[in-house]
């Protein structure tokens, strides 16, 4: 029995963590080529979210539907960087932290205007009548999840490695200048990871809302989370963003069970604190050398 | 362009002005957004609804004048901090004579300080933390202008713990929101389970926050302790959650909880799994009485819909519209403070839709809250989930609402 309850726990925190990575994927794919990360990103989950509910109820199929969401949440990364990212990176300021920010405001009021503050189920044609796995209770919708969430992490990690684009962006990532001056162009690059970041978004948006319903604050919660993850695990690894996600979901659910359910939150901000303090560059972060 | 619209603007001051010498301004506060809402709105299109029927047969006639009803919304979020802002805004509003609403135990706890303050006249409904009351008793205040028109979780916790106990359960596990609702949800039910003689056992007592949607945890620890029942304070969305956690962790237990199991964003987010599910209520959306059948059918047809969301908070909304205007009447005034006074002291009884009101409230006594709270456990039932509505969960008090209207 006690054995099985680990096995619970472990699983569905895990599940959460999974949607905590994907969500950190997209601030690593960003910080990786322009070193400036979405810190609307919660925003864009939400706006494709809402924008995929609309779809499904105004008729398009669920099928189609995913498609329509991740080119919306894609279009959404764009409009991010042309708007809020470029100038700044150009000056060499920081002002992408604030007019990302902006945006996210923005985004959130649209969001309330357009489709109101109410919490909206999301119709879904995956079942999410438990099935019973080795004593362990799961949904083929959490399974679902899962699925999605390593699908376009897969894809993206294909798409940089195969592609002659995704090279470039490589390239971008590992040293701007010398990309810049083999003929790529930085720009060009890091608009493809904001695209790529809120197709990223998007996913997490169409995957969780099932279960969280949609709302104007819906991913507020989990993109603390997310953040705390991209962190910990550093905005280099890709690799590291999900294996720490799911061990962050699955502390929580041991903590929650084991200490109380008012500590849920605990761990995070205990590995954040912990992280800052003995590896500022995260856990899977490459030390940088600081020219002076 | 220019202007006909100053020329607008002026005249609609005008009319305004005009408007509020022969009316009654009544200040309608609530979630109309957010996870509340079901039950803002309902309380609040409840209350238009009295005041619409009031105003089409006239008004309220005082001296040689009928004066009609007037309302102010305001929309607080279900948040204490907007809440505390709307309260301030209509402590100082002009010739206002009362407030009737709060949906959030948390924003009557933020924001009635300002009303009391000012002396201005509020009922609250249908929030129904205990602290709301008890807040104005444990500082002993002399004079107060707040009352209460809902079963207050006093009375609900009650139900709850005898219904547990009058099913046969020993072990309950106890779960509540984060919130001060939820909090002192918590506290009056393992008071309440003391008082009526430590029959249950509590094996867990388990917190969620608002906007949780993995409930894994706290369900498992109520399973490994083997409870029988949940018994559950929150509101609608983080309940649905809890209902889709039992399903999926195979958990066949029922879940008892505070009124809001009757929100249609648990009943809708949580589907079949929200079916069986007890908790108090004050009105049942069933046309048992001519009287609940008209308005019933007047609030679908109003508000173009098939089923009212919280039809408790529309209810209550109602017949605290109509208790007001009882007091207005009495008082023969406009005045807040005339219309707190007529309300402490209720000559006439005040047919309503719940129940025909005889002295819902007395003279302020900082010892006995009830003397500022309408309900009693007489005016309550025990509803349940089923197929997507709330019906009666014991004939017995199907017909017993039945008596109690024809007499």
């Amino acid at each position: 029995m006690n054995m099985q309850i680990i096995a619970q726990m472990v699983v569905s925190g895990a599940l959460m963590g999974s949607v905590y990575a994907l969500i950190a994927y997209g601030f690593q794919l960003t910080y990786a080529t322009s070193k400036s990360i979405n810190f609307g990103q919660g925003e864009l989950v939400m706006l494709s979210a809402f924008f995929s509910l609309t779809l499904l109820n105004i008729g398009v199929p669920y099928w189609l539907m995913v498609p329509g969401g991740l080119l919306f949440g894609a279009a959404l990364g764009l409009l991010v960087e042309r708007a809020g990212v470029r100038l700044a990176l150009q000056q060499k300021s920081e002002g992408w932290i604030l007019l990302t920010i902006i945006l996210g405001l923005l985004g959130f009021s649209s969001a309330e205007n357009i489709w109101g503050r109410d919490d909206r189920p999301f119709p879904t044609p995956i079942s999410s009548d438990a099935l019973h796995v080795f004593g362990i209770n799961i949904t083929p919708l959490e399974i679902s999840v899962a699925i999605g969430v390593f699908a376009i992490m897969g894809l993206v990690e294909l798409f940089k490695r195969k592609t002659l684009l995704g090279k470039a962006f490589e390239a971008v990532s590992a040293d701007r200048d010398a990309a810049e001056l083999m003929g790529i162009s930085a720009t060009r690059t890091i608009m493809v990871s904001y695209g790529l970041s809120g197709m990223v978004a998007a996913m997490a948006g169409i995957l969780i809302s099932p279960i969280t319903t949609v709302g104007p604050t819906m991913a507020s919660a989990l993109i603390l989370k997310a953040f705390a993850v991209a962190v910990v695990a550093g905005l280099d690894s890709g690799f590291g963003v999900v294996l720490i996600g799911i061990v962050l979901g699955a502390l929580e659910s041991l903590t929650s069970f084991y200490v109380g359910s008012g500590w849920r939150e605990a761990p995070g901000l205990v590995l954040l604190i912990l992280a800052l303090a003995v590896r500022p560059n995260g856990v899977f972060g490459k030390a940088t050398i600081r020219k002076v | 362009m220019k202007k006909t619209l100053l020329a607008t603007l002026m005249l609609s001051m005008f009319a305004a002005s005009a408007y509020a010498d022969d009316s009654i301004k009544i200040a309608i506060s609530g979630p109309f957004s957010g996870g509340s809402a079901p039950m803002g709105t309902s309380m609040r299109d409840g209350a238009k609804l009295a005041i619409a029927e009031i105003n089409a047969a006239g008004g309220i006639k005082i001296g040689a004048k009928k004066m009609k009803l007037e309302a102010v919304e305001r929309d607080d979020e279900g948040k204490n901090e907007r809440g505390a802002l709307v309260a301030q805004e209509l402590a100082s509003m002009d010739g206002l004579s009362g407030v009737i609403g709060t949906v959030n135990t948390g924003i009557a706890l933020s924001g009635d300080k300002h009303l009391q303050e000012k002396g201005i006249t509020k009922i609250i409904t249908p929030a129904a933390g205990s602290a709301s009351m008890t807040q104005w008793s444990k500082a002993g205040v002399k004079d107060l202008s707040i009352f209460r028109f809902a079963a207050h979780d006093g009375i609900q916790a009650a139900m709850v713990v005898d219904q547990a106990i009058k099913s046969k359960f020993t072990k309950v596990a106890i779960l509540f929101d984060a919130t001060n609702y939820g909090v002192s949800g918590r506290d009056d039910l393992i008071d309440q389970i003391k008082k009526q003689g430590n029959k249950l056992e509590v094996v867990a007592t388990e917190k969620f926050n608002i906007g949780d949607k993995d409930m894994t945890s706290q369900l498992l620890r109520a399973k490994a302790g083997g409870a029988q029942a949940i018994l559950i304070w929150g509101i609608g969305p983080e309940l649905a959650a809890v209902a889709n956690g039992l399903a999926k962790n195979g958990m066949k237990i029922p879940m008892i909880g505070g009124w809001t199991l009757s929100m249609s964003n648990f009943i809708d987010n949580a589907g079949k799994n929200g079916d069986g599910a007890l908790m108090p209520q004050t009105f049942i959306e069933e046309a048992i009485t001519p009287k609940a059948q008209s308005f019933i059918e007047g609030y679908h047809k109003a508000y173009n819909v098939t089923r009212i969301p919280s039809p408790v908070s529309a209810a209550q909304g109602y017949d605290a519209v109509y208790i007001f205007a009882a007091a207005v009447k009495q008082a023969q005034s406009a005045d807040t403070t005339k219309i707190k006074d007529a309300l402490e002291d209720l000559k006439e009884p005040v047919s309503g839709v719940i129940a025909t009101w005889k002295h819902p409230f007395s003279k302020w006594n900082p010892a006995n809250v009830e003397t500022h709270e309408a309900f009693r456990s007489s005016d309550t039932v025990m509803g349940m989930v089923s197929d997507g509505h709330v019906v009666f969960a014991n004939q017995a008090d199907r017909e017993r609402l039945k008596k109690h209207a024809a007499k």
